[in-house]
């Protein structure tokens, strides 16, 4: 292995990717605009939620209790006293999210009946949405409730402490995972691409009859994409940092030492995928099916994995970033060190290898 | 009219020549919805829990056993050493850490109001905020149970005149956010799909020069469009009725309202995103650019339409930025027409968008295309 050769291929490949400026500021401003959008984005609180009322009673105890929803600042009353009948069509045309449905005995039931039921009507096509008009329409009704009567006593207190995030902002649980996602597309998504394209035009047999050896090709192919990486995630982290306040609790070295494992871990994938096809459509696309949008679904970038059916969790772990995440958002947030990470980065370096493996004998089949 | 059948043919040739395409079309869009369906989920579930019990009573063995009761959560431990409890949430071995205080029993007796120390992980802000939930129900379920081993207070209760709420849930009365889902995959596919084949299916015969050659001869421009349009707007097709059919095989999600109609706006939106990706190829070089240009739109055209973050949560400058969105209205329009079975009628303001944005782009990029060739 001569370092002049590989130098060369860097600077060949270095070339390449400057002389494409466009994809080069794709590249730099796509994790800068994500993360401007997370940071802002997102809030957990859903607020204006629309209702009706049909008043029955027309009394003022179902005055009070209308005026309880009408006060909140999640509710906003769309319409009074609808028919039954345009009730469907309202939830239909998304004008109204819930209806209040008040029974005509309301304030004869509230003295003789120790419980007086309301019909909520709730379109509930979205869970999510659903469950959350309820639980603050049981918090309204709650509030009634102590006002008609007295206050119910705790009998204990709760006292939660919110550790590593007390602020719950999403923007501290959003960036790591972005650093994980853009490692993961530039590492593996363009040097499946970029060998590819070799393949593709042809330029990979020219350099194959050259002296030159597969490792040296390989290796200057993949190392421009490696430091195009890092520097990504540096963006990433500063932008984090400076811009949004996520804290960084942990080792900075720690974090860049795992994330080259990482990227080791991406680019065998790009590798693998770059050596059995043979268009650049068909790279690009395998790459996205099989690594990115797994990676977005199933490492935990979103939505918990605790949360999938027990398959889904077994496969999660043979996803390189879902051990990445644990590892990134550990050292960040809760500025946990080597030894509470081990296990994680021990598999990761395991599926590298598998990867790794795989790709050179998909390879050596390829070029005999 | 004969030049435009050639031509559709030729495409579908140059798309299935490559074996791996048939997989990368029908397959693996499977696979995804099968995964996706499973794996997105708004729900909080196996919350893991570590416990330290310093009161050993009946009462506080109560609320351990609602915790567990309650499916939510996950015993992963039960720790007497005070201090080594935040290094089970280091390791990511608890999420959450209960502390029931010694003389948990007396005090409540004596009525005291004893502290229940809750460490939480709050590194999944969401997350963490359901689960506090989650403890928040089982505590006031654990009060009101215990209400009535209170005399004095069981009876001030017993009094009381309360309203109640009786929810009724439509279009979904389970409550699951699988139904609400899955459309949206099936979206976030066929968005993927076309928008990538018809960028990179462009620019590649740009690269290799057989766009060049087609220019030689006697096709007119709007022909070679026209033939580049109609086999990606039948692949499209095809790929929302397969992926349909797996959606009801396999989850059970039927439609409710027209199928014809789904049909219908899918034509509508597909029409956008290949005007989307010829634009992208009139204005790229190399599979490469095209790539990276698809894959920015594509990125945000999914962040910014409710699939995974709800606009109603975004705040207002965003909201209004998703208006710009064909994704975020077809969305809307497969799930209110799989949940609700809405009517056209119903959805015309969002048809219509989509309309115009398909108008837009199309012509777009149809311009765009002739000034490249000549």
């Amino acid at each position: 292995m001569k370092t002049r050769r590989i130098v060369s291929i860097i600077t060949k490949e270095y070339i390449h990717i400057f002389r494409d400026w466009r994809s080069l500021i794709i590249i730099i401003l796509m994790p800068i605009l994500m993360i401007i959008l997370y940071g802002y984005a997102i809030t957990f609180d859903i607020k204006n939620l629309t209702f009706a009322v049909i008043d029955d009673a027309k009394t003022p105890e179902s005055r009070e209790l209308i005026r309880g929803f009408t006060e909140n600042r999640f509710f906003v009353l769309k319409y009074m006293d609808i028919k039954r009948g345009e009730i469907e069509p309202l939830f239909k045309k998304r004008f109204i999210q819930m209806v209040i449905v008040i029974p005509k005995d309301f304030s004869e039931s509230l003295i003789s009946n120790r419980v007086t039921k309301v019909q909520l009507l709730v379109d509930a096509a979205d869970s999510n949405v659903g469950t959350f008009i309820y639980n603050y329409s049981n918090r309204v009704i709650q509030l009634y409730n102590e006002k008609i009567n007295f206050k119910t006593p705790g009998i204990v207190n709760l006292k939660p402490r919110i550790l590593y995030n007390p602020d719950m902002k999403s923007v501290n649980f959003f960036v790591p995972g972005l650093v994980a996602l853009i490692l993961l597309l530039i590492s593996a998504l363009l040097t499946s691409i970029a060998i590819t394209r070799e393949k593709e035009t042809g330029t990979l047999e020219q350099i194959l009859v050259s002296p030159v050896h597969p490792i040296e090709i390989i290796g200057g192919k993949v190392i421009p994409y490696i430091t195009l990486g890092l520097l990504n995630g540096t963006i990433i982290l500063l932008f984090a940092r400076f811009l949004f306040k996520v804290p960084i609790n942990g080792s900075l070295f720690l974090i860049a030492a795992l994330a080259l494992l990482y990227i080791f871990v991406a680019l065998s994938f790009g590798l693998m995928i770059s050596a059995s096809v043979k268009t650049q459509l068909v790279a690009m696309l395998e790459t996205l099916m099989s690594t990115v949008l797994p990676t977005i679904m199933l490492s935990g970038l979103i939505f918990p994995v605790a949360s999938m059916p027990l398959p889904l969790r077994i496969i999660s772990k043979a996803i390189p970033a879902t051990h990445f995440l644990i590892i990134i958002r550990g050292i960040m947030l809760k500025g946990v060190g080597f030894w509470e990470l081990w296990q994680h980065a021990a598999a990761l370096s395991a599926i590298g290898f598998v990867l790794l493996f795989i790709a050179t004998k998909r390879f050596k089949m390829t070029l005999e | 009219m004969r030049q435009i059948f050639y031509l559709i043919q030729k495409e579908f040739r140059q798309i299935f020549r490559d074996k791996s395409m048939i997989g990368i079309l029908f397959i693996i869009p499977l696979i995804q919805i099968f995964i996706l369906g499973n794996a997105v989920t708004t729900d909080v579930k196996n919350i893991k829990l570590v416990v330290q019990d310093q009161d050993k009573t009946p009462y506080s063995r109560e609320l351990l056993r609602q915790f567990i009761h309650s499916g939510y959560f996950k015993i992963n431990g039960i720790e007497e050493d005070y201090n080594k409890l935040s290094s089970y949430l280091d390791s990511g071995k608890a999420n959450l850490v209960i502390v029931i205080p010694k003389h948990f029993q007396r005090d409540i007796v004596l009525g005291n109001k004893p502290d229940i120390q809750l460490l939480v992980d709050g590194v999944d802000g969401n997350s963490s905020g359901v689960s506090l939930g989650y403890v928040n129900d089982i505590m006031q379920n654990y009060q009101e149970r215990l209400i009535e081993h209170l005399p004095e207070l069981s009876l001030q209760i017993k009094n009381m005149h309360r309203v109640e709420a009786e929810p009724r849930f439509w279009f979904n009365p389970n409550l699951e956010s699988k139904p609400y889902i899955v459309p949206g995959i099936i979206a976030l596919i066929l968005l993927v799909i076309t928008l990538f084949l018809t960028s990179m299916g462009v620019v590649r015969e740009k690269e290799i020069g057989t766009l060049e050659q087609l220019m030689v001869t006697p096709i007119k421009s709007y022909q070679l469009v026209t033939g580049k349009i109609i086999p990606f707007c039948i692949l499209g097709l095809l790929e929302i009725m397969i992926g349909m059919g797996f959606v009801y095989l396999i989850f059970g999600i039927g439609i409710k309202g027209s199928f014809f109609l789904i049909l219908f706006e899918s034509l509508i939106f597909v029409l956008s995103t290949l005007g989307l990706g010829i634009f992208i190829s009139t204005i790229s070089d190399t599979q490469q650019q095209a790539l990276f240009m698809a894959w920015f739109f594509m990125i945000f055209s999914i962040l910014l339409s409710g699939f995974f973050i709800p606009i109603a949560n975004m705040p207002p400058v965003i909201q209004q930025i998703t208006r710009l969105n064909p994704l975020r209205y077809f969305i809307v329009i497969l799930r209110e027409i799989y949940l609700k079975g809405t009517s056209l009628k119903d959805l015309i303001p969002e048809t219509l968008s989509m309309i115009t944005f398909s108008a837009c782009l199309f012509f777009a990029a149809v311009i765009r295309f002739k000034k490249k060739l000549g």
